[in-house]
């Protein structure tokens, strides 16, 4: 069992073995007993039972308890009064309790004393015995004198009926069995037991949840006191503290503690002075301030327009994009200012702008606002470099494949056209009349007519051979001359040359013309000026891949020099006896009369595809195959003095107008490009070009474009043959 | 055996790039520090790499220049830096031996740096500094928002600071009515002043919970931070001095501890101390006596900066002073935009930045709260800015809108009308004032319909006779003089210009004859010019190809890029117009919906 005791609202428990239950009031009795009742864990009940409470546990305290409460040296006087108050008290009955050894190690508190109860004694002393020993007995106990106290007379049940009829307070009378006698129970004492039966504490002014107050030091032991003796060091100097006091002062003689705190300089003062002038420039390398942080557009605000905000397939289609494509803010509506929410990047946008402000390497850049106009080279403006061709005016049909090449008549009423179909015709240029048609049967690949008008033969190529046509134009003198010049008894060959092997000239009788049987295919024809000597090309002939032949004496020679790569075309100088071969990468210009080359040209193109010469014979055009046209000035230098690259595929032709500063380049992506290309008297002056015209109207058959192209011999027309079959007549 | 690709006889010094330029690590290497204390020398002194035009030590390095370089290694912070490093082992030392006396000791006397001089030097004058306010200004902004954390080192005094400086700053402005344009953005609020010239813009965030995120180094925008708070400093100093105001401001410390830092800032700058004296003696009766004791002594010091027998008369000779000096026109306008406007704000409204807006623009402002300078319910408030779905009780005397309106008010430059903001209404488009419509090559429309109300308010500058029964009726008003003034401005200019050619065609001619060409038939080279100006356009287009054919690589390249920037820029005008199209279809079909619907 345990022993509990309450004091000042404190409940204290103790592990005792056993518990001693001393009835010396009935109302204790009581009041024990509905302490029991009311909380189910007496342990923890907390409330502060009074004074016949603590009576009773004072009393059931031994003297000898008490005592050694004594020794153990407990903390407060008051503590100590009480324990000599109860000792006084119940002296008496120390006999009797001695019977109940309780092994004591109690923990006793203090109790306020708070009724004059406490006075009254009880008046047997028999102490904790069962009252049925004295049962039969006539008396109940003894007094303090010891004298025995005789039992009173019962009163009966009818009597006692009465009472309670007549007697109104007769209910507040209680039989004390141990003292036999009748209590009667005082008001505060009936409410304290009201209290008791609610579960409450008995006494209304306790505050059962006051704030806990822990009058012991508990720091690390194991119980609240020590009786150990007071130390000694307790009452000598420390020693350590002399020495710690002495360290403060050497301290402070040093200087190292400072009592008057430094003075605080203001944080803030006038750094740059009054007078902005007052600018002494560091020598420093130049400051390039950070670029600052783009503007906000419309598309920024809370509220944007409802153009700018991106429909939902836009932001989906957002996820496609590349990351740095992707559009970094997507413009949203707030309805209202209350509805804006923290921006999520805050932090980290301030973050990247702090990398980009220390970390990325800073350039200070000319921003460029230029106007793309003035990019535009100074050109003179095309309205003054008239006339040019720009417009298609005749359109020549009959052809059924696609037209390879064309030439046109040096007095330029004619046109020839020679076409995939196998046929050579002859146009009319002004009406589109088709003058006459040779079917050859094979796709003849170039056309070319003599350039003396006196000697109207035209030269065309078909596979490996080269027909000298004759046109049948001219008056009858004409015609017999040509006649003769075009018949070949027989088959003559040079015995002198081993050319025999490579090349003949036969007469062809079904054409009435000569035919001159190359071994290879041929690529280009190419008249002198003279209209006797034709040259003819073959890029496969390897060392007779370049051919001249004389018409009046039927003789051919190969060119005495050794190529450096392919021969693509050949062209002779119009004045001179300078002789052009272009191969894929290079012009060589030869010279006839001294047997030497002249120069190499340069074009630094990847495959030239065609050369043409200025009529004065200082310039050169050459077209390539990667859409490039280089122009030579051959006084300059061997590189080209311009390169224009126009075309987007290949340059078919490239060509001059003979009278007039034109040239023309055409190509695979059926446009004709016109030039105005000056060249001027004076050598201290460069050529001027001048970009005038695209001509389109040709359409791309089997990926071939604009096949060839001529000026016409006076007018600033310009003939285009199509891949489309069309030949196409382009007037000013 | 070749020599190697860049060989150097021994004893020969390098020289170009080589010599100038040093990768990060040579240069740590130089100056004998730490990555981490490099980093904060870099962004103390503002040094930043460069790109050399030739990279020596190949293209995955970063180089700074040696002189940059130099400049860090003369400075006295780099010193103080390693003494810090050296005193900071000594603490951590002491605090291993478990030496708490010692360790605390020294860190009472930690040393540690100022940056003045290091501002000195990077910006010699006042203007270098205001030139480049824009990111501290935005950065102290951000973390005056932020929440003090521990665990990122941010302390609650920085936090403090941050926002005192801010209020400073905004205080300034708003008293010198140097605001010019404001903008609300998704990310904050954009404000745009000019100081002495100098444009500069800053963004404040939005007052809301910010949003922290892992992947930011906080050392470095701290660091950032640290130089940002002195460069204010300083820089809020001189501002203060130029208009003959003591700095740091002694704030009311009433109106502080009700964040209304700005209204004591004006406060300050008002100096009409009668009112702050009485103001707090009737607050600082619930107070403890050792707070009425530091307030009285605050206004002590207050009243002691000031001339001792009229209050604010130094404010207001400065003021005008300053009105006669240096206000142009621009600032005269902003002051009048909202005069004669008591505008009052209700409690769910961005307080802090329409307190700083409103007065910058000539406005009184009043709010709901404790220490507001009149309450709601006072009769002459004009406006009051609402921004909740319904408004309860409603003064007839004042108008109800929402916040917006006073930041297009701004932008505009004058009082738009207030029925598009009205409560529960969805406001008009909230357009940027920093995009030039022209240029963008799209004009929203509420950008068209405020430059009309700016031309009728042009045109008529005095306030419409004051019938203001009927707003509506006045607007419109407005907006037929607007288009009327249109027409007129644009017949005028078709005239300008037909004038200018001929005269430019009459200088043509005088040159032609200068130069000897006989002038043959004026008139009809007259004719024919005319007629050929119509032409150009279109024979220039096909032109465009040929001529490009003559323009070296390069320029053809940058003459691609401008073509294609013009180009991105139509294709997102397109867009635009396009979606405006779809939403007016939409909204057209719907409203047919609804009429069916209803039939």
């Amino acid at each position: 069992m345990r022993k509990i005791s309450t004091i000042e609202g404190y409940i204290f428990f103790f592990s005792f073995q056993c518990f001693t239950l001393v009835k010396k009031k009935a109302n204790e009795h009581v009041i024990f007993l509905s302490l029991f009742r009311a909380g189910d864990s007496p342990f923890f009940f907390p409330c502060r039972c009074g004074l016949p409470l603590v009576s009773f546990l004072s009393g059931t305290m031994s003297h000898q308890e008490s005592q050694k409460l004594d020794n153990v040296n407990p903390l407060e006087t008051r503590v100590e009064d009480v324990i000599e108050r109860g000792d006084n008290d119940f002296l008496d009955d120390n006999h009797d309790q001695d019977e109940h050894s309780e092994s004591s190690q109690s923990h006793q508190a203090v109790d306020e004393s708070d009724s004059s109860e406490d006075e009254v004694a009880p008046r047997n002393t028999i102490g904790d015995v069962p009252l049925e020993w004295y049962k039969d007995e006539k008396h109940i106990g003894y007094d303090i004198a010891g004298r025995k106290i005789t039992k009173k007379e019962r009163q009966d049940k009818l009597d006692s009926f009465l009472a309670s009829a007549d007697d109104s307070k007769n209910w507040r009378k209680i039989y004390d069995e141990y003292n036999d006698e009748e209590v009667e129970l005082t008001k505060e004492e009936i409410k304290h037991i009201r209290r008791l039966l609610k579960g409450k504490a008995p006494h209304a002014e306790f505050d059962p949840y006051a704030p806990y107050v822990d009058w012991f030091k508990w720091d690390d032991a194991k119980h609240p006191l020590s009786n150990a003796p007071e130390p000694k060091r307790r009452f000598i100097p420390s020693k350590w503290e002399s020495k710690k006091v002495v360290e403060y002062v050497r301290a402070i003689r040093k200087g190292l503690i400072k009592f008057d705190q430094p003075k605080e300089e203001p944080r803030f003062y006038c750094l740059w002075g009054d007078d902005s002038s007052s600018a002494d420039r560091t020598k420093h390398l130049a400051y390039i301030p950070p670029p600052k942080p783009k503007l906000p557009g419309h598309e920024e605000s809370y509220n944007p327009s409802l153009e700018y905000i991106p429909t939902q397939e836009e932001i989906n289609s957002y996820q496609l994009m590349y990351e740095e494509d992707r559009p970094k803010f997507i413009p949203k509506k707030f309805t209202s200012f209350r509805s804006i929410p923290a921006y999520e990047n805050a932090i980290k946008d301030s973050f990247e702008r702090c990398l980009d402000l220390y970390l990325c390497p800073r350039v200070r850049k000319k921003r460029i606002n230029i106007d793309p106009e003035s990019l535009k080279p100074k050109l003179p403006s095309r309205k003054d470099l008239r006339p040019y061709p720009s417009t298609c005016y005749l359109d020549y049909r009959g052809h059924e494949g696609a037209v390879l090449s064309i030439s046109v008549e040096p007095s330029g009423q004619w046109i020839a056209s020679g076409s995939k179909d196998g046929t050579v015709r002859i146009w009319e240029v002004e009406t589109g009349r088709c003058l006459r048609v040779w079917e050859i049967g094979e796709a003849v690949q170039l056309v070319a007519w003599n350039p003396l008008p006196e000697l109207p033969v035209l030269a065309a190529s078909v596979g490996a051979d080269v027909l000298i046509l004759n046109t049948g134009f001219g008056n009858e003198e004409e015609q017999k001359r040509i006649k003769e010049l075009l018949h070949i008894g027989t088959p003559t060959t040079d015995d002198s040359d081993d050319m025999s092997s490579f090349l003949s000239w036969i007469q062809d009788e079904k054409y009435d013309c000569i035919r001159l049987r190359h071994y290879r295919t041929v690529s280009s024809i190419e008249w002198h000026r003279k209209g006797d000597y034709l040259s003819t090309v073959m890029p496969a002939g390897e060392s007779r891949a370049v051919l001249i032949h004389q018409l009046s004496k039927r003789l051919t020679q190969r060119l005495p020099f050794k190529l450096h790569g392919l021969p693509v075309s050949s062209v002779f100088h119009p004045t001179r006896s300078i002789f052009f071969v272009a191969t894929k990468k290079n012009v060589r210009v030869y010279d006839l009369l001294k047997q030497k080359l002249i120069k190499k040209l340069e074009t630094q193109l990847r495959e030239v595809s065609s050369i043409a010469v200025h009529p004065a014979g200082d310039n050169l055009i050459v077209g390539s195959k990667e859409g490039k046209l280089c122009w030579f000035d051959m006084d300059l230098s061997s590189k080209p003095y311009k390169t224009l690259k126009c075309h987007p595929k290949d340059i078919t032709k490239v060509a001059f107008h003979r009278s007039y500063p034109l040239f023309a380049s055409c190509s695979d992506d059926c446009t004709a490009y016109i030039f105005h290309g000056m060249v001027y008297a004076d050598l201290n002056q460069n050529p001027l070009i001048v970009p005038l015209e695209i001509l389109r109207g040709h359409t791309s058959y089997d990926g071939r474009g604009v096949m060839d192209c001529k000026f016409h011999p006076r007018q600033p027309w310009l003939f285009t043959a199509g891949a489309d079959s069309s030949i196409k007549l382009y007037c000013h | 055996m070749g020599k190697p690709k860049h060989y150097r006889p021994p004893g020969k010094k390098k020289e170009g790039n080589a010599a100038r330029y040093v990768t990060r690590s040579q240069a740590i290497k130089i100056l004998q520090v730490s990555l981490s204390d490099f980093r904060k020398l870099c962004i103390h002194k503002g040094v930043f790499p460069r790109e050399p035009k030739k990279k020596v030590k190949g293209n995955h390095h970063t180089y700074y220049h040696l002189k940059d370089v130099m400049y860090i290694l003369h400075d006295p912070l780099l010193e103080k830096f390693r003494e810090i490093r050296a005193y900071q082992r000594k603490i951590k030392k002491a605090k291993a031996k478990k030496n708490d006396e010692l360790a605390k000791l020294l860190l009472s006397r930690a040393p540690s740096y100022r940056l003045d001089m290091v501002i000195r030097d990077r910006y010699p004058t006042f203007i270098d500094a205001l030139r480049d306010l824009d990111d501290p200004l935005t950065m102290v902004h951000l973390f005056a928002m932020l929440p003090a954390i521990d665990r990122l080192k941010i302390e609650v005094k920085r936090i403090h600071n941050c926002r005192r400086l801010c209020h400073e700053w905004q205080a300034y402005i708003s008293r010198t009515h140097k605001l010019r344009k404001a903008f609300v953005a998704v990310k904050g609020i954009y404000y745009q002043a000019e100081v002495d010239g100098q444009k500069i813009t800053w963004l404040a965030p939005h007052a809301r919970q910010q949003v922290l995120t892992d992947d930011v180094d906080f050392n470095v925008m701290l660091t950032f931070l640290e130089f940002y708070e002195a460069l204010l400093g300083f820089v809020n100093f001189q501002l203060y001095h130029s208009i003959n105001v003591k700095y740091p401001p002694i704030l009311d410390p009433r109106l502080e501890a009700l964040a209304a830092d700005l209204y004591a800032l004006s406060r300050y700058f008002d100096a009409n101390h009668r009112a702050v004296i009485q103001e707090p003696r009737v607050a600082g009766s619930s107070r403890s006596e050792q707070e009425q004791e530091e307030s009285d002594l605050r206004l002590a010091q207050l009243q002691h900066q000031l001339p001792a027998n009229e209050p604010g008369a130094l404010m207001h000779l400065v003021q005008d002073a300053s009105s006669e000096i240096e206000e142009d026109e621009t600032t005269r306008n902003c002051k009048i935009l909202f005069q004669n406007k008591k505008i009052f704000l209700s409690r769910e409204v961005p307080r802090e930045s329409l307190l700083f807006v409103i007065p910058a623009f000539g406005g009184i402002v009043s709010w709901e709260g404790d220490g507001a300078p009149f309450a709601e319910s006072d009769d002459s408030i004009t406006h009051q800015i609402v921004d909740r779905p319904t408004q309860g009780h409603v003064y007839l005397s004042r108008e109800y809108v929402q916040p917006q309106w006073v930041y297009d008010c701004i932008n505009a430059r004058i009082i738009l009308p207030t029925e598009p903001y009205m409560v529960g209404r969805d406001p008009p488009p909230h357009l940027s004032p920093f995009v030039d419509d022209e240029a963008e090559g799209y004009v929203p429309d509420y950008a068209k319909t405020i430059r009309q109300l700016q031309a009728a308010a042009k045109s008529d500058i005095q306030p419409l006779p004051g019938t203001g029964n009927d707003e509506l009726d006045n607007s419109q008003n407005m907006l037929a003089e607007g288009f009327i003034n249109r027409t007129e401005a644009m017949e005028a200019a078709e005239k300008k210009q037909e004038m200018m050619l001929l005269e430019k065609q009459y200088h043509n001619e005088l040159k032609m004859e200068l130069q000897g060409v006989s002038s043959i038939n004026k008139l009809n080279s007259e004719d024919t010019k005319s007629k050929e100006q119509s032409l150009p356009d279109v024979e220039e287009q096909s032109a465009e190809d040929p001529s490009r054919l003559m323009m070296s690589r390069k320029k053809r390249g940058l003459y691609k890029a401008i073509e294609m920037g013009k180009q991105q820029k139509k294709e997102r005008v397109e867009k635009l117009k396009e979606r405006k199209r779809n939403i007016e279809a939409a909204q057209k079909s719907e409203k047919k919906h609804r009429k069916a619907q209803v039939s």
